[in-house]
């Protein structure tokens, strides 16, 4: 187990070597970007157990501000990056305090309701591109405004940022502060009785989980040069992160990843199969995911894989 | 006095679960609450716990008044407690159930670890630390409660019918665990229904019923009071058995 990650960080580094042209890079960087959003969620959706639908909220502020800053005062994307994230903290309070009251599905509801209510706001306000959205430079004045030709020097960003978020979570895990999450996700009552800040705790994890997520939504702004109040704040960027957490194994540190390695090459291959008649899949793939988690694995594919590996050892020594 | 519980009332709607309940526990002291089901018992840890705030009344420990506090203020002003249904992390280990109790006073990873070690030492969960708390039967659970308080290295010790559900030897054990939590210098508040427990443990004993305290003294003195019988058995019982 312990070359797990060295070997991950090898497959990581080499992909693109091993499959090299421009459609495996993009799936590499599609893998990333759903990988990073995921891990950021799983911060406080998955060790916490505060099933936020509404991440798009942070998502969509980290993709609008990059372009926002480019198309109003001409300055590098790059430079919205570190305001998205001052601004999906804030929000992060703003919005913490009242939701985190609620528990269980009324948590997740009020979440998609704060979600919805930006993105039909972004949609009417004509100072971000109301409906029509923003866009970024078309050609790069320099490296700085991060717009490259090859897919490779986003992959090689994207990687860097899911390290670093995967060393935080890691650092989380083993720290006082992970442990809180967790027994807060196994029950808040008990936790409270031995002294674990419950809300103050929640929060801390709402505010790493925005800055992260919020960071996610920047590496896609950078890479695709133009966001829309859907693809920036609609609902299905949200699912997406829940689902790809669960799949792997919510409130795991390589949960997330295993669930973008699964979902994002399905979503491609349907894609390519079917073309534009086939734009509907996606929600139908998601769906039937909800229902086979819900049915049969509700702790995803690493709680599958605790259960096998369990029994492994046994047979053994029944042998 | 340790914990000193004044006039405390709590009403659910027009339902009056606690009407001016008293406690005053001095430190080293065993204390048993009893009463029959629906008497207030429960509630009334609630209120000292900091899960409930009473409508009317004070709740004083070690000298700070906590009647409004939060159980996180319980917990770090040193009360423990564990629940009537155990209430452990299922998913998580044996160890990390205690660990998080012991972060309470060890903000360290490494402290946390070696206190929590000590107390699985001493509960006997040592062994079966790296198991998912969901492995565990009710004495495990109930034991694994006891330890996850302990870690947090408390005062006060709340222990709602921590007992209940073992058989002959699990109890017999639990009573000796108890003993040795109260050596290491824990004030202990025990609500049970198992008599034996209290007989054997308590040195005092207050009878809860309707939400008022009834009775007040030695477990010896307690169960034959007639009050008490009457509150568990119904008025004229003592004379249908004469």
């Amino acid at each position: 187990m312990k070359l797990g990650p060295p070997a991950l960080a090898a497959a990581l580094l080499l992909y693109p070597f091993i499959f090299t042209g421009p459609f495996y890079w993009d799936i590499g960087v599609g893998f990333l970007l759903a990988a990073i959003s995921a891990s950021a969620w799983n911060i406080v959706g998955g060790y916490a157990g505060q099933v936020s639908v509404g991440h798009s909220m942070f998502f969509g502020i980290g993709a609008y501000m990059p372009l926002l800053v480019y198309n109003l005062w001409k300055l590098p994307p790059l430079t919205g990056a570190p305001a998205a994230i001052l601004v999906s903290l804030g929000l992060a309070v703003v919005i913490g305090m009242p939701t985190f009251r609620l528990t269980g599905h009324y948590f997740s509801m009020a979440t998609i309701a704060v979600a919805e209510l930006i993105r039909i706001f972004v949609g009417t306000w004509d100072l971000v591109g109301a409906a029509i959205g923003q866009q970024g430079p078309a050609v790069g004045r320099g490296w700085w405004d991060l717009t490259f030709r090859s897919e490779l020097p986003y992959y090689y960003i994207f990687l860097g940022v899911l390290a670093l978020l995967l060393y935080v979570t890691f650092t989380v895990e083993r720290s006082r502060f992970g442990y809180y999450l967790r027994s807060i996700k196994a029950g808040e009552r008990a936790a409270r009785s031995l002294g674990v800040p419950v809300r103050q705790t929640k929060l801390k994890a709402l505010m790493l989980s925005a800055a992260f997520t919020s960071a996610a939504g920047s590496l896609y702004a950078f890479k695709t040069g133009f966001i829309d109040p859907e693809s920036g704040f609609g609902i299905l960027v949200s699912v997406q992160m829940v689902i790809v957490a669960a799949l792997g194994g919510a409130g795991t540190l390589f949960g997330p990843l295993v669930g973008a390695l699964i979902l994002v090459p399905l979503q491609t291959a349907t894609n390519t199969w079917f073309g534009a008649s086939g734009s509907g899949l996606t929600y139908i793939l998601y769906g039937g995911i909800i229902v086979l988690l819900a049915r049969f694995e509700p702790g995803g594919l690493h709680e599958l894989w605790y259960r096998v590996a369990a029994r492994l050892p046994r047979r053994r020594h029944a042998a | 006095m340790l914990l000193r519980a004044e006039n405390v009332s709590i009403a659910f709607g027009s339902f009056h679960a606690l009407s001016g309940a008293n406690l005053s526990v001095g430190e080293g002291e065993i204390v048993g609450l009893i009463g029959p089901n629906g008497a207030g018992k429960s509630t009334f840890f609630n209120c000292i716990g900091g899960d409930m705030t009473p409508n009317e009344g004070r709740i004083v420990f070690a000298g700070a008044d906590l009647t409004d506090a939060s159980p996180e203020t319980h917990a770090r002003a040193g009360i423990g407690r564990t629940f009537q249904v155990p209430a452990t992390f299922e998913d998580m280990s044996i160890l990390d159930n205690v660990v998080v109790g012991a972060f309470l006073r060890h903000p360290h990873r490494r402290d946390a670890l070696a206190g929590a070690g000590e107390v699985l030492e001493f509960t006997g969960l040592k062994e079966l630390q790296h198991q998912r708390a969901r492995s565990l039967g009710t004495p495990g659970r109930k034991r694994l409660e006891i330890a996850r308080v302990l870690a947090t290295s408390p005062r006060l010790m709340l222990l709602d019918e921590v007992l209940a559900g073992l058989n002959p030897a699990e109890l017999q054990a639990g009573i000796d665990l108890l003993r040795r939590v109260h050596a290491r210098g824990i004030t202990l508040v025990i609500v049970e229904h198992i008599m034996e427990v209290i007989m054997t443990l308590a040195q005092r004993v207050l009878v809860f019923n309707q939400g008022h305290v009834i009775a007040e003294g030695k477990p010896s003195e307690v169960v034959a009071n007639q009050i008490v019988i009457e509150a568990y058995l119904g008025r004229g019982r003592r004379k249908r058995r004469t």
